[in-house]
């Protein structure tokens, strides 16, 4: 399936009607069902109960959400046994505000936050949203708790495989709890 | 693994800008290409196997080019490869042809590298075509940020590098960018695009394409002109995600800088390495990677930036050529790195050479900083030995 039409791409450059055309746009779009492995399945399953899961490596207590099956620094296999419930309130680490620059198929025409999660009791999250905040007011240090999909709305259609970002049919966001912000010796070196 | 020596006798590079609608792909390439082949005063024919590398396929929408370009880089009826980690490909590009030479596989091996951004979309290709897309610096503003935090530099860090590498890029002709009035007002005052990163703190997106000539100590020899030796090389990988990572000082990147020390017999680089191309594709990296390969202590990487160490006529000049800030056709962006530091060894860099400049280190990285590539190169092979 093909579809050429032109993304706002090039708005740097005036066109003149009358040159050659050296160049077409022409973009490719491919659908496939993409199969989730087992313990991405679990972490779907929970999400739609409205509960966070991840593993935790019985060798180095690292936590990994979603979970992977297996911790990669230790490279020793995590199971069912090693399925912690995370809690959902945490610490925003770090953030990342966006201007985008327009290509095709791009949703966001003003500029978006994404934050990395440090959650109260253990484990990270990176790429979240918080929804609803002015990017100019997005901080490090700043608490925060989950915002699900409502009951009905809620869906794993857009988990995939490859870890995070891909699970906002399941959970809106993140949105500030009021509470002081975190001491910085709370949260430092937790980008992921 | 036995080895042998192996020198860079050719260089040759196409003049980076935003568009190359001049050429095709094919062209780009054989542009650089044939220019190597001049320098070394080579044929065609004279090459035994040909090594290619460039980012990720999406970013021009042409898949598999290493087929197509067989033709034109002169590869039928002989060995062809083509390499890829992600930005840093240029670099391990020329590793693989150089570890092809010092193995005694082949004697004489054409390494190329290109990009030619204009023809597609490179957000679009990053993103895979998905919304939500951050591009490269919404993945490493955050980084970033920490090491401003961490290492406490004030903020105009960032924007002196910006500076030092457009004004050098002033003094190559081959670079994309050439912004003689750029200024740290300009830089401040230029959009954000992720905060911390200023507009003037990102690297350009360039169409253009660099090529090699590697040879055997006989084959070096016999050049024409001064060979670059290759005194070092290392690569290495991590993985992108895993909690609790340190993506300021990624153990990758520490690593290699041992490795190709160690390979060159580098036991201080700051005071050994003459030169050294880094890949800055964004301002703040410079002082990170001064910090993260260990040429520079915790904290300290900044301060060489403050103290103009690493201007061209400092101690430790970086990226001398106006680096990836001042070019960026990506998957060449590695290589001109490897290409630069041998030039400057060579005393062929023109305008932006360094006085006196005899080791040159050059190294690139890619993915989510997971690949690194490196080398160490010398006007001779004893040439660290004669820095002691």
């Amino acid at each position: 399936m093909t579809d050429t039409k032109q993304p706002d791409s090039k708005q740097d450059e005036a066109v003149d009607p009358n040159a050659p055309i050296t160049g077409m746009d022409y973009f490719m779009k491919l659908e496939y069902h993409e199969l989730i492995c087992p313990v991405v399945r679990e972490f779907a399953d929970a999400l739609m109960e409205k509960r966070l899961i991840g593993h935790k490596c019985p060798k180095c207590s690292l936590i990994y959400s979603p979970p992977r099956g297996y911790c990669p620094i230790c490279t020793v296999q995590t199971t069912k046994a090693d399925e912690i419930e995370m809690q959902t309130r945490g610490i925003v680490t770090n953030y990342t505000v966006v201007t985008p620059v327009q290509y095709y198929g791009q949703e966001e025409t003003e500029p978006f936050a994404k934050v990395s999660l440090q959650l109260d009791g253990g484990g990270n999250l990176s790429l979240q949203d918080l929804p609803g905040v002015p990017v100019e007011q997005v901080r490090s240090g700043m608490r925060v708790e989950i915002v699900w999909a409502p009951d009905g709305e809620r869906h794993v259609d857009d988990v995939t495989n490859r870890s995070w970002g891909s699970a906002e049919g399941a959970i809106r966001g993140w949105k500030p709890t009021g509470e002081p912000d975190a001491d910085p010796s709370e949260y430092s070196d937790k980008v992921f | 693994m036995s080895s042998q020596a192996a020198a860079v006798i050719g260089i040759g590079q196409t003049k980076h800008k935003k568009k190359r609608d001049d050429v095709s792909l094919p062209g780009l390439v054989r542009e650089a290409a044939q220019r190597a082949l001049d320098d070394a005063e080579l044929n065609w024919t004279d090459i035994d196997a040909v090594v290619l590398g460039k980012a990720p396929d999406p970013f021009e929408g042409v898949m598999m080019p290493e087929l197509s370009m067989a033709d034109a880089l002169g590869a039928n009826g002989k060995p062809m490869m083509r390499v890829h980690t992600a930005g840093s490909v240029g670099g391990s590009t020329a590793l693989v042809a150089t570890h092809l030479v010092q193995t005694g596989v082949h004697d004489r091996v054409l390494t190329v590298a290109y990009e030619k951004q204009a023809e597609g979309n490179a957000q679009w290709g990053l993103a895979g075509g998905r919304s939500g897309g951050m591009g490269a610096g919404g993945i490493f503003a955050p980084w970033m940020r920490t090491y401003i935090n961490k290492s406490g530099a004030p903020e105009d860090i960032g924007w002196k590098v910006a500076v030092k590498d457009r004004q050098n890029a002033c003094k190559n002709p081959y670079a994309h960018l050439h912004l003689p009035d750029i200024s740290i007002e300009k830089v401040k005052e230029s959009p954000m695009l992720w905060d911390p990163i200023h507009f003037l703190e990102s690297c350009p997106s360039s169409d253009g394409a660099v090529a090699m000539v590697l040879t055997n100590e006989a084959g070096a020899k016999k050049a024409p002109r001064k060979p670059a030796w290759v005194l070092g090389t290392a690569m290495r990988s991590e993985l992108g995600t895993f909690p609790g990572r340190d993506t300021v000082r990624p153990q990758a990147g520490v690593e290699c800088a041992h490795m190709v020390f160690d390979a060159a017999g580098i036991t201080n680089p700051r005071e050994q390495i003459d030169i050294a191309e880094l890949y800055v594709p964004f301002s703040w990296y410079e002082p990170m990677w001064l910090e993260g390969h260990d040429i520079a202590g915790p904290g300290e990487g900044w301060r060489m930036v403050e103290d103009g160490s690493t201007q061209i006529t400092g101690d430790f000049p970086v990226n001398p050529s106006g680096g990836v800030l001042s070019s960026n056709p990506i998957g060449a962006s590695g290589m001109l790195r490897f290409a630069e530091a041998a030039l400057q060894v060579r005393g062929e860099a023109g305008e932006h050479q360094v006085a006196d400049a005899h080791v040159g280190l050059a190294q690139a990285y890619g993915g989510a900083a997971q690949y690194f590539a490196m080398w160490v190169v010398g006007s001779s092979l004893d040439a660290v030995g004669a820095r002691k």
